[in-house]
């Protein structure tokens, strides 16, 4: 007879932890979500279904200006951080160890271990420098800032799926008369694919919802989606702020299901 | 013609060093089907891996048509590799499979689809050519790898253990297809196996490794005949040792009077004795023979015949083999005192090991 492993479904209270941590977690985001469909004046009072805020969020200039800046500050910074993401995933896990290897892993990781604020602060200041001598006050901060702590997101799945592909299918199309480029173009890279994918949408949902880098580092005027809500939170508490939310929401989850359906699919 | 000439390989450095092969030579004809035996860890997969340019040689070379292949890297040498787990790409048909070494080498890619049909037809993959690889059993995936590295028309076709993840019922039977393949393509076959029936079946000529050393290359014949030495004897097929003298030309055994050798007349001194357990002769013959005095130990019935122990009065023990024909009259029972004849012919005197001399 096989040996009963410990299951914890079966600890007296399980089910109501369970329970109460779905609850805690889920409703809110539903209360906001069915507010977002209010058609009265006043947040937090339903006057009936409608789509009107989301008509009023979408007619904001001021938000969809913030929305596109956080389109091109999301895609810009993922699109760099998952090319070197993957740059550096082939560095550390195909041909020869590099040297201080060790130390690779510290700087890709760094963005998890020194704490968010102190990291946004420290950029202030030396960025704050670099406007006043530069003189260029645009968007290319905020994605240069987004794009350090964007790696370590991409580059985890990357390298998980780098780890698990079979060092043989390389060596096969080295047998087969392939070169190293050709290799790596028909052989490593169609295989690292997923993996490749899965890392960008990582790296451009954590992008769309950073708040304190993006509030740090960007120039006066600037305004990103997360940053445009926290300043119209403190002035006005319409039901316009939750469609706003709601459509983050739907756009972040689309992402990652999509992420989702893609790495499943190419295995 | 490929020739190997003083082949080594060495890992790590310094006292660490480990020696996979200890300068190997051996020359492999045009179209023959050789094949590299041995238990794991004796350097045959280190030496396929060196002759397809996955490893590189401490030292000796690689001459292939006059040429020494030994520092070009794989993809620019004309041999072609069966991996031991396939590798086949995943994300591609086999008919892309099979195409991708001639499209990678820059073949004209008017020639690239009728050679994938043909080779396709080969080895009866045809009707599969749209599926991926991982819609495919063993034995299917086994021969789409034989015919991607087969596509290019390679010098050498190199098999690592191609064979071993297979059942055994599909086993005997690719056995019998590579070698048909082999003789039909009249094409250069190197095969890495540590399953001596495998060996014997398949091969023109087998090279028996040990600890990075060639123990003896010959046929599978003159192999289970005429073993080089002990390990050779005891590693093809099943071999009794009986230890034994030579003093000017006669074989003393322990319990029999001397003999006079036929062969092997250069031999002195302390010797093994080595007879295959089915010339053994139960009872006596008319052959000039040994005759050796002992008891049943065990009988293990297998079908065609019996598998007999004999605890001989000297305290060896020899196995021999009875046949189980229905006339018989002789049935075997375990304690039964037995006498048995070995005839001098079969008797193979080898160079008496020092208890492991490594």
């Amino acid at each position: 007879m096989a040996e009963k492993r410990f299951d914890v479904t079966h600890v007296p209270g399980a089910a109501l932890i369970a329970g109460v941590t779905f609850l805690a977690l889920y409703v809110p985001v539903l209360i906001l979500v069915v507010n977002a469909f209010n058609g009265g004046d006043m947040a937090g009072q339903w006057e009936g279904a409608s789509l009107r805020w989301f008509a009023a969020a979408l007619d904001n200039t001021a938000f969809r200006n913030a929305a596109l800046n956080s389109l091109i500050v999301a895609v810009s910074a993922a699109t760099v951080a998952t090319g070197l993401a993957t740059m550096a995933a082939l560095a550390v896990s195909r041909g020869r160890p590099v040297k201080g290897q060790g130390g690779i892993f510290i700087i890709l990781n760094q963005p998890l271990l020194v704490p968010e604020i102190v990291f946004a602060i420290a950029l202030m200041i030396v960025l704050a420098r670099l406007k006043q001598v530069t003189g260029y006050q645009g968007l290319g901060y905020v994605i240069a800032a987004h794009t350090t702590f964007c790696i370590p997101f991409a580059f985890l799945p990357i390298r998980a799926r780098l780890a698990g592909m079979d060092l043989t299918l390389e060596t096969a199309s080295m047998d087969l008369y392939a070169s190293r480029f050709y290799t790596f173009r028909r052989v490593t890279l169609p295989l690292l694919l997923p993996g490749i994918l899965a890392g960008f949408m990582l790296a451009f949902v954590i992008s769309l919802d950073n708040v304190v880098v993006s509030s740090f580092v960007k120039s006066p005027g600037q305004e990103t989606l997360p940053t445009y809500l926290m300043s119209e939170l403190r002035r006005n508490l319409t039901s316009e702020i939750y469609a706003i939310s709601a459509l983050l929401l739907f756009a972040s989850i689309s992402i990652v299901a999509a992420s989702w359906v893609v790495t499943r699919t190419k295995e | 013609m490929l020739d190997i000439r003083s082949l080594s390989k060495k890992f790590g450095s310094g006292a660490g060093a480990f020696h996979a092969l200890k300068s190997i030579d051996i020359t492999i004809e045009e179209g023959e089907f050789f094949t590299l035996l041995g238990p794991s860890g004796c350097g045959k997969t280190t030496l396929l891996r060196m002759i397809a340019g996955f490893e590189q040689p401490s030292g000796g070379q690689l001459v292939l048509d006059g040429k020494d292949i030994a520092t070009i890297p794989p993809n620019h040498r004309p041999v072609n590799t069966v991996f031991q787990s396939y590798a086949l790409f995943p994300h591609m048909t086999v008919a892309q499979n099979v195409a991708f070494g001639l499209e990678a080498r820059g073949t004209n890619p008017a020639e690239v689809a009728p050679r994938v049909d043909e080779i396709l037809e080969i080895v009866q993959m045809a009707h599969l050519r749209d599926r991926k690889s991982s819609q495919m059993s063993g034995g299917q995936q086994q021969r789409v790898a034989l015919a991607r590295a087969l596509a290019p028309r390679p010098r050498i076709l190199l098999l690592d253990e191609p064979l071993s993840a297979l059942d055994l019922k599909l086993r005997k039977q690719m056995q019998f297809e590579l070698k048909r393949l082999q003789g039909e393509l009249g094409l250069t076959f190197i095969f890495v196996t540590h399953d001596q029936d495998e060996a014997l079946t398949m091969s023109d000529r087998i090279a028996v490794m040990e600890g990075g050393t060639l123990q003896q290359v010959a046929s599978p014949r003159s192999l289970y005949d005429h073993p080089a030495n002990r390990f050779v004897a005891e590693f093809i097929g099943e071999a009794n040792f009986l230890p034994g003298t030579i003093v000017d030309g006669k074989l003393f055994l322990a319990g029999s009077p001397p003999v006079p050798l036929l062969r092997e007349k250069k031999s002195r001194g302390a010797v093994a004795v080595m007879i295959r357990p089915e010339q053994v002769v139960v009872g006596a013959t008319s052959e000039k023979a040994i005759t050796l005095d002992g008891r049943v130990e065990s009988l293990v019935f297998s079908g065609t015949d019996t598998h007999v122990s004999l605890r001989l009065q000297n305290g060896t023990t020899l196995s021999l083999r009875s046949p189980n024909t229905s006339h018989a009259g002789t049935a075997l029972a375990d304690g039964q005192a037995l006498q048995v004849s070995l005839p001098i012919d079969a008797l193979h005197v080898l160079p008496e090991e020092t208890a492991d001399a490594a």
